[in-house]
């Protein structure tokens, strides 16, 4: 079948066949004869509408069993569809840059390879870059502005807590006691503001422009003023360090990374959301350990132990095992407790509260004393 | 109208009128297969970079397997291009996130999560995302050697689509029919293929007739889940029936004779599949937690007993590594399934009829840029 349309006669090698030709300038579909000559010359009824070099011809995406092509120098749109096989085989054969255009293997691998390098600089920008970045911008931040943000924080804690703010008199009176002799031994100004908010989880938090909550839970698993008052200055040292900007700075810029590096700028789907946990939370351990050397600091100035802050913290979160904690945000219970009592001096200092001072702060929540 | 300026060939007042043209489809099913085999791998080698090329070659397969009167059309556009839209659109998308954290941050300061309706801005900058999309989409498809282009204002399209879907929670959905049709003839009437006109005949009215139980059906499946799919699968196949008829260039004309069972055995397919990978996963899972508790030195009740497993490092890792094998072989069933099976069976639903009013059409049109594809994309919004 082969040389059933080359006709020996005209003693060349030329061959020739029907196709179908679309000029690119109008959709009427041509019934042209193809024949290969010097150039790829396309006839219809004698007349010849275009002749295509070899060199010039791209193959184009076609259906199953037809040759699609298009030339460089032709209209962009201009088609020849081939259906003979052999005339097509012929025709490619002759066409030396047929597939220049279509992305091969060193394309993919191209591909594969700049992906490869824009993850590992993304990574690195995530573990090396971002940490420094969030401490070199933290102190370039208006403090009014991380006040503001500390407002929108201070709102939807209170909302998704239901919390109330407690301050009966007499539990209030020594909270502010409490608190101030904290304050001062840390050296930190009047702007700071600290309240007990009323519910049963045991915890306490530092917001972004100095605010600082202890729940009411924390409070009723204490059992003297010193696991408090560490608490109170743990506390109060990441209000110093301005540990939440740098956190959200911190988080923001990692959760945009992570999300670029997946397509998705929002950065909601679950993986982005479990690598950003992992980096982000080595990065709060370190922050947290820096809170706890300022505690021990601010309650050895103060004359007191800060060992009993450990023994609350470990009252709270029970016996947390071993292996290696890489997506928790603090460090382990026993390693913060086995820290603050190393080097813990006896108490030398007064009591931060009286009995009664601290029976009254016990109760700070209830209406009535 | 458009007859009239751009007479057909055979003047239109013989009796001798072309039968209807069927749509064919000569992709094979294994070829399709392979594509989106390979491109996944690709996608999990590059972290989902190669989404823009693999996009790119399943467009490029539907397309030009897609025979409307015997010819094939083609699909011209390239992951390049995609991958420039989609960077572009990052450089325009994260100035307004800044700005938009940042007057969340002044409403919330007034009211606690004030913030929530700012959503509505995006969803403004998605239909928007989503009119330019289509442009791209279109610009980039060849039918016998004249491309289809497109005309409108993406803003204005968005606008449009805003207030209808402000309509559409006013009426819990039930103006859907004509929201649908509003906009569909915005777009139609903007759509070219060469010098023919687009315009869109459907009307809501018909839809609305053909549709309106599974709207009373709709809160039955938010209960009884299983009911879902059939749901789901009649009104898709309503939709698709619905959108096809009422297509218009110049005087040729579209019909889909699509039933409303037609669909509905795709989406079980896809659900049988979702189960099959769930329970293969979670097998994995399971085999995974034993593997690592076997080679810590606590024993196998404690480990699992105290939260322990929830912190070690190599389950997290073959976790991670396990859903994103799920995540992928996930995205080849539902391109194989809801992309290729059912563009096919849509297709094979088509008859076009008054072809000879594209027997000799003037190329006409430019090409658009990528820029919509970058948004849809950044923004997750939806189209193929």
């Amino acid at each position: 079948m082969a040389m059933d349309s080359a006709s020996p006669e005209t003693q060349t090698s030329e061959r020739s066949g029907p196709a179908v030709y679309f000029d690119g300038v109008s959709s009427r579909r041509r019934t042209v004869t193809l024949r290969l000559a010097e150039r790829l010359e396309i006839g219809e009824d004698g007349q010849a509408p275009a002749a295509w070099d070899y060199q010039d011809i791209r193959r184009v995406d076609g259906p199953a069993g037809i040759l699609r092509l298009s030339s460089l120098a032709a209209p962009a749109l201009a088609r020849v569809e081939i259906r003979d096989e052999a005339l097509a085989a012929a025709l490619v054969s002759r066409c030396t840059g047929i597939d220049d255009h279509m992305i091969g293997r060193g394309g993919v691998a191209a591909i594969v390879g700049w992906s490869l390098a824009a993850a590992a600089s993304i990574v690195a920008v995530v573990l090396f870059g971002l940490p420094l970045i969030a401490d070199r911008l933290t102190p370039l931040v208006p403090e009014a502005f991380e006040r503001r943000l500390g407002e929108v924080a201070d709102a939807q804690v209170k909302t998704m807590f239901d919390a109330k703010v407690c301050d009966n008199e007499a539990g209030q009176k020594a909270f502010v006691k409490l608190v101030t002799a904290i304050r001062e031994s840390a050296g930190l100004d009047t702007s700071v503001q600290s309240g007990v908010l009323s519910s049963s989880v045991p915890n306490a938090f530092a917001l972004p422009g100095g605010k600082v909550y202890l729940f009411s839970g924390l409070l009723a698993k204490a059992e003297n003023p010193d696991e408090v008052a560490g608490v109170l200055a743990h506390e109060l040292g990441h209000l110093k360090h301005r540990d939440s900007m740098r956190g959200l700075i911190h988080n923001g810029g990692t959760s945009f990374l992570i999300g670029l590096l997946f397509g998705d700028i929002t950065g909601s789907s679950a993986l982005i959301f479990g690598s950003r946990t992992l980096v982000t939370s080595s990065h709060s351990r370190e922050a947290e350990t820096n809170a706890d050397s300022f505690a021990i600091d601010v309650m050895h100035r103060l004359g007191r132990p800060a060992k009993p802050t450990g023994e609350l913290l470990l009252r709270v979160t029970g016996k947390e095992g071993k292996g290696l904690s890489i997506i928790s945000t603090h460090p382990l219970s026993e390693d913060r407790l086995a820290r603050m009592s190393r080097q813990d001096p006896p108490a030398s200092g007064p009591p931060l509260l009286t009995s009664e001072e601290w029976k009254a702060l016990k109760s700070i929540c209830s209406a009535k004393i | 109208m458009n007859e009239m300026t751009w007479p057909p060939q055979v003047p239109p007042s013989m009796p001798s009128v072309p039968p209807p043209m069927p749509v064919a489809f000569t992709g094979k099913r294994r070829e399709f297969f392979d594509l989106v085999k390979r491109g996944a791998g690709l996608e999990f080698v590059t972290l989902g970079f190669y989404r823009f090329w693999l996009l790119t070659d399943i467009r490029r397969h539907l397309w030009a397997n897609t025979l409307v009167g015997g010819d094939a059309a083609e699909y011209t556009g390239r992951g390049k291009e995609l991958l420039i839209g989609f960077l572009v659109a990052l450089a325009i998308l994260v100035p307004i996130y800044v700005g938009y954290f940042l007057i969340g941050l002044e409403a919330e300061h007034l009211q606690a999560f004030a913030s929530i309706p700012l959503v509505a801005f995006f969803y403004l900058f998605g239909q928007f995302a989503i009119y330019r999309a289509r442009r791209y989409r279109l610009t980039r498809t060849v039918w016998r050697g004249v491309r289809f282009w497109m005309t409108g204002s993406g803003w204005n399209y968005a606008l449009r689509a805003s207030l209808w879907g402000l309509l559409m929670i006013l009426t819990l959905g039930l103006i859907l029919p004509w929201r649908n049709a509003a906009l569909e003839r915005y777009k139609m009437r903007h759509s070219h293929y060469g010098d023919l006109q687009g315009s869109f005949e459907g009307r809501g009215w018909d839809f609305f007739k053909r549709g309106w139980w599974l709207w009373l059906l709709t809160p039955v499946a938010l209960y009884v889940t299983p009911v879902a799919p059939f749901i789901y699968g009649a009104y898709k196949a309503i939709e698709w029936r619905w959108w096809l008829s009422g297509i218009r260039f110049g005087g040729v004309r579209v019909e889909s004779t699509l039933r409303k069972g037609d669909l509905i055995g795709l989406y079980w397919k896809v659900v049988g599949w979702i189960v099959v990978f769930g329970l293969v996963f979670s097998v994995y899972l399971g085999l995974a937690a034993v593997l690592v508790a076997s080679m810590t030195d606590s024993s196998f009740t404690e480990f699992f007993t105290s939260q322990e497993f929830m912190k070690s490092i190599p389950l997290l890792v073959l976790a991670g590594l396990g859903y994103l094998v799920f995540a992928l072989a996930m995205n080849i069933v539902i391109r194989v399934y809801l992309l290729r099976d059912l563009w096919v069976r849509v297709l094979g639903s088509i008859n076009v009829s008054g072809l000879e009013a594209a027997a000799n059409v003037a190329a006409r049109g430019d090409l658009a840029n990528a820029l919509g594809e970058g948004f849809a994309d950044g923004l997750d919004v939806g189209g193929f």
